[in-house]
């Protein structure tokens, strides 16, 4: 409404400054004339003859030419200003009125697009529908999928988001998809048992238990597939067998792996360990915490994430992580840099080139 | 002098002016144009040796070699024939292998393009644009040479004084 | 809001600008005032509708409201912010609302502080004025509207190009514009003169001071366009005859005739017809750089033919303005009565001959720069004329030019005395010789022609002395009585003596650069020690290091003249991953006004890097040459006669300074 409101203001004045003219018309104009030129070229003739710039014979010439013109241009005088032809004065008023608006709204309205608001960028970042143009991309995806079911690849990258948007059934079956068009591997049997689990609430069923399972038969190492096993353990009850799952897990980890406060605190909570205080309350933080203040601690561990490996860019899991994140976030642009940087930081490293190289491949981000 | 006479020295004058202006301009225009040809359109209208022309095309990937003493060969192909082409200089900053290139300078006996200038000018679709042109006419053009259209070339658009995308290099 | 309000506003400024063009042509048939003055409070208010439009093109830059099109393929949320505004006019839409804006601008400063020209002069003016508005708004609006929405708009804009990351980029597409447009003003003034039927002396006063702020701006950027691409793009050469470069000389040489011409119409009433014809060709020739530019003809006379709309509907506004003016011209010059008599040598007949070679080498320029457009039109060969070309036909018509030079001031009008200006001129002929001489001796069995040129120049500049000591009676007179007469002297007189001064500058520096220019270019590693024009340039090492968005190798030289250490010069080349380009940031060490230049080349697999080094003696002088010529302009645009008739002379002082 408010747009509108600007438009006819505008319209406004755009027709007072036709009519404000026509209005005060009557009036005597000041008005230049030629002949006030030649009288200042006459009075410049005299300052130069006193300050000795010309001779005083050439002057008087300039004198005689100047002052021939100035009785020409006496002589050929416009003709006196008509006090007023109301007749034209009318019609370029209603011109005015009636033209001017219709014109203005007639070539307005096929080009603008009155009714889409600004959408400066600032005001998106926070604005709660953050994820609308997100969606958009989803769905681009989606469309491609549809047209294209035999892109593993398309499915690889849209599993991930689909979890992450909480469409956690579509990502189960974007995650089947791509078991089946890009091959199967650990990583992706444990993240569809992870899909399923998120679908059945976070309970560990029957049928994501067998995708760990099978996660594990192919590697035995498999982090993510071992600690569901392990909650399946404990959600069935078998807390025992869940805290030598995770406990086995712990034994085998490297001091710095990330997941490693998690499973402590797991471990903890079925009583197998004392595990340290700040994850669990962390992780109860961040369950408390509303969708933007999330967003906002997601992104504070991703630029602790990306400042760490600035300084250490060897570990190539870290990259990949933080790769992922930005995809994730939908920042492609610094998912690109990051690979850049990443590929920078391990070139030297032909072995954790390569891993970094078929990581970057399940990102669907190679080349 | 009469008025006539004043007039036609004026009228003779401005006339003398145009004719050396067009003379120095047919003069010029026998001596200092430059001919654009292509590695297909030379090995059908072949040019003697030591005669200068533009050679465009794109450089063929796999085929710069660099020598001692910033002296480089590479090949110049567009789809059905290839020229090798040697030159001795800095290559501009956006000559890379697969991309569009414009060399200046004469074949020697042998039938080596011996460049003197090394262009890679181009809008930022990285296609000179005589490339561009030859390479459509063959069908040899692949749209994702150019993402937008080529006539909306920005950097022509952004720079009026200078075509700030041209980068040269001259021995 | 503000991406509709701007585009709303621009369609008012249309609206606006098709009442303009009617209306006052009405009023001043009918010599009704009020009709008349409808010219002024349209301009006016069609000044404040395009400048807010731009207004909110600008802002919608600032914060990145990609669901503007033009925004979105051109802007990217993390650009600085100096480069998200300068960002604006570095596209074709953007540009040609930048373009119109500044057509807006004149007219506005011609509807606030024309009150010395007579209403109907005024209102014929702006009315043409409002015609050329009138069709670029609508090219604007339908082939090129920069407006245009996204209904679902994307996170992230698509342009960070980084080579047009760079201020004196973003400074000189404007200063151009300012001066291109500025030329419509006496485009209109002749084409209001056509209508009227009238034109005499003062017409060529009223329209001077208009043609001097456009030439002032061209010049400047021109120069400034030409000292970017030197630094810039890292090889060093300042002037390439580049199609888009001759698009903005043309413009600016057949200004500098109509400069020269509309003098003579001033002084002497003489010339008219001549005068008239300079202004729409200077005006046209413009428009041609606009169409060169804009339609794309240039990237591919193929892209222009697979799609046409922008170039055909420009062509059209080309053709309907340039056509329409000249037939106006052949059927109303005639009507034009004759001026002052003249003898072939006399002031008039120096400006003439100014204005013969000033147009004759547009001519060529021209030719150069259409014909390769022409042929490949016709017969699909492709050529390209280059430097060569040029240098054999603008240079031979300069030469003559430029001795005729410090005559012009030298004549008295109406009837010369050659011999006693040659007289007079005596003292700068003999400045000029010494300075061939010299030269000579001092690089014996070097190029001949390089002492003869600078010569040349010296005898330019001694001349624009020469004049000024004349004038003030230096060397005959007491010197009091000759700073009393200097304080006296009319400032276009300073002016036109600083700016034929400022032609002999630049062509010093630009014969100095192309003559004794020397070049290393070789392979270096750390340590090396290049020596060129006995400056000793040691390699002292190579960093790596990341920037924002991208990564510098940056080259440390230690220069040092005679074992006299005088400075570091730190050239790099910056590679942007994001976009797979990279940039050569050279390196400048200024000596006077000559200039130490490294750029860097490709590392070798080695670790050695290729390095290129020039030494460009009085390199400078080619952009101080412009700057000095735009200063003489400035001292004539202030001069006071130029405002005569100004019933409030303060105030049209502010507007003018207000233009500049």
């Amino acid at each position: 409404m408010t747009l509108w409101f600007v438009f006819a203001l505008m319209t406004v004045a755009a027709i007072f400054a036709v009519l404000w003219p026509l209005s005060r018309g009557g009036r005597a104009q000041s008005e230049g004339s030629e002949a006030a030129v030649y009288k200042d070229q006459l009075s410049e003739i005299e300052r130069d003859v006193a300050n000795g710039l010309i001779g005083s014979s050439e002057a008087e010439a300039a004198r005689v030419e100047i002052s021939r013109r100035l009785l020409a241009a006496r002589d050929s005088q416009h003709g006196p200003l008509m006090a007023s032809n109301t007749g034209l004065r009318r019609s370029a008023a209603i011109l005015a009125l009636v033209g001017l608006p219709i014109l203005a709204v007639a070539i307005y309205l096929p080009l603008g697009s009155p009714r889409l608001g600004d959408f400066p960028l600032a005001q998106r970042a926070r604005a709660p529908d953050v994820a609308q143009p997100f969606d958009n991309l989803v769905a681009q995806v989606e469309a491609h999928l549809e047209k294209n079911p035999t892109d593993g690849r398309g499915w690889n990258v849209l599993a991930p988001v689909l979890s992450r948007l909480g469409r956690h059934d579509e990502a189960v079956r974007a995650y089947r998809n791509s078991i089946t068009y890009s091959g199967d591997s650990p990583e992706r049997r444990s993240n569809l048992g992870e899909a399923l689990a998120a679908a059945a609430g976070g309970v560990v069923t029957a049928e994501a238990k067998v995708e760990f399972e099978r996660a594990v038969a192919l590697n035995a190492d498999e982090v993510k597939a071992r600690y569901y096993l392990g909650l399946a353990a404990e959600q069935d009850g078998r807390t025992g067998e869940a805290a030598s799952i995770w406990r086995a897990m712990l034994a085998k980890a490297p001091p710095e792996a990330p997941w490693r406060p998690l499973v402590q605190a797991a471990l903890a909570r079925v009583g197998g360990a004392p595990a340290p205080a700040l994850p669990n309350e962390a992780m109860a933080a961040a369950k408390d915490m509303n969708d933007t203040d999330r967003d906002e601690m997601i992104r504070g561990m991703v630029d602790r994430l990306a400042t760490r490996l600035k300084q250490n860019g060897d570990d190539v899991e870290g990259w990949l992580r933080l790769v992922r994140a930005y995809m994730v976030m939908g920042d492609r642009d610094k998912a690109i840099s990051a690979l850049a940087n990443a590929r920078q930081a391990v070139a030297n490293d032909a072995e954790r080139l390569q891993r970094l190289n078929e990581g970057l491949k399940n990102l669907g981000l190679d080349g | 002098m009469t008025r006539k006479q004043r007039r036609l020295t004026m009228i003779g004058g401005s006339l003398a002016v145009l004719a050396v202006a067009a003379a120095l301009v047919l003069n010029a225009m026998r001596d200092s144009i430059v001919f654009f040809s292509t590695p297909t359109m030379l090995a059908e209208k072949p040019v003697v040796a030591g005669k200068r022309f533009r050679l465009g095309g794109l450089v063929q990937p796999g085929s710069l070699v660099r020598g001692d003493n910033l002296a480089v060969t590479f090949q110049v192909a567009d789809g059905s024939a290839a020229l090798p082409v040697s030159f001795k200089g800095i290559l501009p900053d956006l000559f890379r292998e697969g991309q569009g290139v414009v060399a200046e300078g004469a074949l020697d006996a042998a039938g080596v393009f011996k460049a003197d200038t090394v262009l890679a000018k181009h809008d930022e679709t990285y296609m000179p644009k005589e490339v561009a042109d030859a390479l459509k006419k063959q069908g040899h053009w692949k749209d994702d040479y150019g993402a937008k259209p080529a006539y909306d070339a920005k950097p022509a658009a952004a720079t009026q004084g200078a075509s700030q995308a041209k980068q040269g290099v001259s021995q | 809001m503000i991406a509709e309000s701007g585009h709303y506003a621009l369609v008012l400024a249309l609206a606006l600008a098709l009442i303009q063009s009617t209306v006052p042509i009405l009023g001043a048939r009918w010599r009704d005032p009020a009709l008349m003055n409808v010219a002024r409070a349209t301009a006016l208010a069609q000044l404040l509708f395009v400048a807010a439009s731009f207004a909110a093109l600008v802002a919608l830059y600032i914060v990145s409201d990609f669901s503007v099109v033009n925004v979105y393929e051109n802007s990217h949320s993390t650009k600085p912010l100096l480069y998200k505004i300068t960002g604006v006019w570095g596209n074709h839409e953007g540009s040609m609302l930048l373009w119109v804006s500044i057509l807006a601008l004149f007219g506005g400063l011609v509807a606030a502080f024309g009150n010395n020209l007579p209403l109907s002069l005024r209102a014929y003016v702006l009315a043409v004025q409002g015609w050329v508005a009138s069709a670029f708004y609508l090219f604007i609006l339908i082939t090129s509207n920069p407006f245009l929405r996204i209904a679902s708009p994307p996170i992230e804009g698509r342009d960070l190009n980084p080579v047009l990351q760079d201020i004196g980029l973003a400074v000189h597409p404007p200063m151009l514009y300012l001066g291109y447009v500025g030329f419509s003003i006496s485009f209109s003034f002749a084409v209001a003169a056509l209508l009227e039927g009238r034109i005499d002396a003062a017409w060529a006063r009223w329209v001077r001071p208009w043609t001097l702020v456009a030439w002032i701006f061209l010049t400047l950027g021109i120069a400034m366009g030409s000292y970017w691409a030197y630094y810039e793009l890292g090889w060093g050469g300042w002037w390439f005859w580049d199609p888009v470069e001759n698009a903005s000389l043309m413009p600016w040489l057949a200004g500098t005739a109509l400069l020269h011409s509309a003098v003579v119409m001033e002084k002497r009433n003489a010339l008219k017809v001549w005068t008239i014809l300079l202004s729409i060709l200077t005006f046209s020739l413009s428009l041609l750089g606009t169409f060169l530019v804009r339609s794309g003809v240039l990237t591919s006379v193929h892209a222009f033919a697979t799609d046409p709309t922008r170039g055909v509907f420009i062509l059209l506004i080309l053709c309907v303005f340039i056509g329409g003016s000249l037939s106006l011209y052949a059927w109303r010059a005639s009507a034009l009565k004759q001026g002052g008599l003249f003898a072939p040598i006399s002031r008039e007949g120096a400006l003439v001959l100014n204005n013969l070679f000033l147009t004759a080498a547009c001519a060529t320029v021209f030719i150069g720069t259409l014909y390769p457009l022409a042929l490949e039109v016709l017969t699909g060969d492709k050529i390209s004329v280059g430097a060569p070309f040029f240098n054999l036909t603008f240079g031979p018509l300069f030469l003559p030019l430029m001795i005729a030079v410090p005559f012009g001031p030298l004549l008295a009008w109406k009837r010369g005395d050659l011999l006693g200006a040659a007289q007079r001129l005596t003292a700068a002929g003999i400045a000029a010789l010494l300075a061939v001489a010299m030269l000579w001796a001092w690089t014996r069995g070097g190029n001949a022609f390089a002492p003869l040129a600078i010569g040349l120049a010296v005898f330019v500049i001694a001349g624009a002395l020469t004049d000024l000591a004349e004038r003030t009676g230096l060397f005959r007179v007491p010197f009091a009585t000759a700073t009393r007469r200097a304080r006296g002297l009319p400032r276009a007189t300073w002016g036109s003596a600083f700016a034929h001064a400022g032609v002999g500058v630049a062509l010093i520096g630009i014969v100095c650069e192309t003559t004794w220019n020397s070049e290393y270019i070789a392979t270096m590693r750390s340590d090396d020690v290049a020596k060129i024009a006995g400056y000793e340039l040691k390699l002292d090492g190579v960093t790596q290091r990341p920037g924002p968005n991208f990564r510098e190798m940056q080259a440390q030289f230690t220069v040092s003249l005679d074992g006299r250490r005088l400075g570091e010069m730190t050239p790099s080349k910056r590679n942007f991953t994001a976009r797979a380009s990279s940039t050569t940031e050279a390196a400048l060490l200024t000596r006077g006004a000559s200039q130490l230049y490294i750029s860097l080349g490709e590392t070798t697999a080695d670790g050695a890097i290729a390095v290129r080094i020039y030494h460009k003696p009085m390199v400078l002088l080619i952009w101080w040459g412009p700057m000095l010529m735009a200063f003489g302009g400035l001292l004539s645009v202030s001069d006071r006669r130029l405002r005569v008739g100004a019933p409030k002379p303060a105030k049209a002082l502010r507007g003018l300074q207000a233009a500049e």
